[in-house]
């Protein structure tokens, strides 16, 4: 540790670079993992505070909540019971004057069901009455306020935002939760059907129609559209990331300690041991990977303050810290590359002549 | 019984047709209050005799003996433990550490060798001795070749070792500072009673020697004209 303590402290360009590229790629690491949870979270972030465990879907939905319908006559070989809960989906493009449009989905649940209880307001009220929308903070972020009477899609009648809610989104949409009767109308499709799926906080419900069909909730939003794909990418991109990151800080370790031969040498001919050495690059690489991280975790940080609300990233500390551990893990094998180049080194070398 | 003798010391390199017998036959010693010159041009064998004279490279034939126990039967670690405790080398090039200040050089010898380094008051004396009190911290860059020199020598002197092997101490310096480290040498020899075995092309240090050895081709003479 003095030998490399002191060496950094000397050569404080050299490590100081070498920091700085630890740094910039921790940081770019932590922040493609916040956005690959944001982009995770945006799609789920409303399936996690239904607490749901399965969902019902109509058995030809291929796994959509946007495909699946559930007829009145279906709807009675469900048992329900206070945890589950009808939830009717339809896509909707919400406008207001003087306000952006905004692509959304609206969510029908019904008032006496544990959606519509355990729905968590910012601000405002749960719908009371038809024609009532609980909003996404989305929608309080592009301008929106209570009280505003928003158009969804070319119905004329128009709905008023009564009250605000945040982690409101599905597939990266931000959701209007409002009556299920209201989805009816909104979906067009009479008054034959009562939802589109019946989520549940148990493992199943209890069905005897052989049109519906009990779905795992991971399943369900494993089949999110794009999400299973945003997600292999996000970690693809990030192991790659790691593995390059092994290689680039093994060649530099590998390079620094090329250059620091004649002086092993000299060390190894006093009788130092090759062990203190070996100490000495380790502890090295632990030093400067460190730094890089704390630096890189303060980055991140600054980063999760001053970014826009509307970038979807989630900065999850124990995942960063799993990521970090990581990233030191394969730096103490970078370091590792180089020591059989010290056991090597000859101290005959440097008497010449 | 001398400090460091060998005795008909052999080293090859290479096979067959591409064999080269670097040392032929070399036996030598040194004790301790002496200081023996190895004079030799470049190519003569002279480092191959002072890396196998501290334990860094084992001979073909013949042995190695310091204080008659000979080195051959000692593992690649015991010999790195001699080295450390009974040898200090003063190498040409690259023997301080960038890295370290003058003080914190004598600070790594510490934290290598536990025990048995210099005492306080007799690492000041050696320090005054050498003129480099002044010089603690700074770094080897900072440090002229004689100074940078001085600081070797107590460097390898800090450990207490009973043999220091220098290999071609002065060749960086001009004619007053060899005279410098020429007499410097000799005293450390005589008032700190260690064998100083250097080798050099550097004729300059005759003057300072109690024995003088030639090596030529690998053959190793007693050179008696310089005897006193």
């Amino acid at each position: 540790m003095f030998l490399a303590i002191k060496e950094i402290k000397h050569e404080k360009l050299r490590y100081g670079l070498i920091i700085g590229m630890i740094v910039l790629i921790s940081y770019l690491i932590f922040i493609l993992t916040s956005l690959a949870l944001g982009l995770a979270n945006s799609n789920t972030a409303a399936i996690k505070t239904w607490q749901a465990e399965s969902i019902v879907l109509n058995k030809d939905a291929n796994i959509s909540l946007g495909q699946s319908l559930i007829t009145k006559q279906q709807a009675k070989n469900i048992d329900l019971t206070k945890d589950q809960a009808y939830v009717g989906q339809s896509s909707v493009v919400a406008k207001s004057k003087g306000q952006d449009q905004i692509s959304a989905t609206y969510l029908g649940i019904d008032k006496n069901q544990y959606l519509y209880q355990d729905l968590k307001l910012t601000s405002g009220h749960k719908p009371t009455k038809s024609h009532q929308v609980v909003a996404d903070e989305k929608f309080q972020q592009s301008g929106y306020k209570l009280g505003d009477q928003v158009s969804l899609n070319s119905i004329s009648k128009k709905y008023t935002i009564v009250g605000f809610t945040k982690n409101a989104k599905l597939n990266v949409a931000p959701i209007l939760y409002g009556r299920i009767i209201d989805w009816q109308a909104i979906k067009g499709m009479g008054p034959n059907l009562v939802a589109s799926a019946v989520v549940s906080k148990t493992e199943s419900t209890k069905i005897s129609d052989a049109n519906l069909k009990n779905y795992p909730i991971q399943s369900f939003i494993d089949k999110l559209p794009g999400y299973s794909a945003q997600n292999s990418t996000f970690t693809f991109m990030i192991a790659f990331l790691m593995i390059i990151s092994l290689i680039v800080i093994a060649i530099f370790l590998y390079i620094l300690t090329i250059q620091k031969i004649p002086n092993y040498a000299v060390l190894r001919a006093q009788g130092v041991p090759a062990k203190t050495l070996i100490n000495t690059t380790i502890s090295q690489s632990v030093i400067l990977v460190l730094s890089g991280l704390i630096i890189g975790t303060l980055l991140t940080f600054l980063t999760a303050i001053v970014i826009p609300t509307s970038v979807p990233m989630s900065f999850n500390i124990p995942l960063l810290s799993l990521v970090a551990v990581g990233l030191l893990i394969t730096s103490v094998l970078g370091a590792l590359v180089p020591i059989k180049t010290i056991l090597n080194v000859d101290p005959v070398d440097v008497i010449g002549g | 019984m001398p400090t460091i003798k060998l005795s008909n010391i052999n080293k090859t390199f290479g096979h067959d047709l591409s064999k080269v017998h670097v040392l032929h036959d070399i036996n030598f010693q040194a004790n301790k209050g002496e200081l023996i010159l190895v004079l030799g041009p470049s190519g003569s064998g002279k480092s191959t005799f002072l890396t196998i004279t501290g334990g860094l490279q084992t001979p073909s034939s013949g042995t190695v003996f310091l204080n008659d126990e000979p080195l051959n039967q000692l593992n690649k670690k015991a010999l790195e433990q001699l080295r450390l405790n009974n040898i200090g080398f003063v190498l040409q090039s690259y023997n301080l550490l960038p890295y370290l200040t003058v003080k914190e050089q004598f600070e790594l010898a510490d934290r290598v060798k536990k025990t048995g380094n210099l005492t306080d008051g007799r690492f000041d004396d050696l320090i005054n001795v050498l003129g480099i009190d002044d010089l603690m911290n700074k770094y080897p860059a900072e440090l002229s070749g004689g100074q940078n020199q001085r600081v070797a020598i107590a460097r390898a002197l800090y450990t207490d070792p009973e043999i220091i092997l220098a290999d071609e101490p002065t060749a960086a310096l001009d004619t007053a500072r060899v005279d410098e480290v020429g007499q410097m040498l000799k005293s450390l020899a005589k008032d700190r009673n260690k064998a100083i075995v250097v080798v050099t092309h550097d004729l300059r240090l005759k003057n300072y020697a109690d024995r003088i050895y030639n090596i030529i081709d690998g053959k190793m003479t007693q050179d008696t004209s310089n005897m006193h």
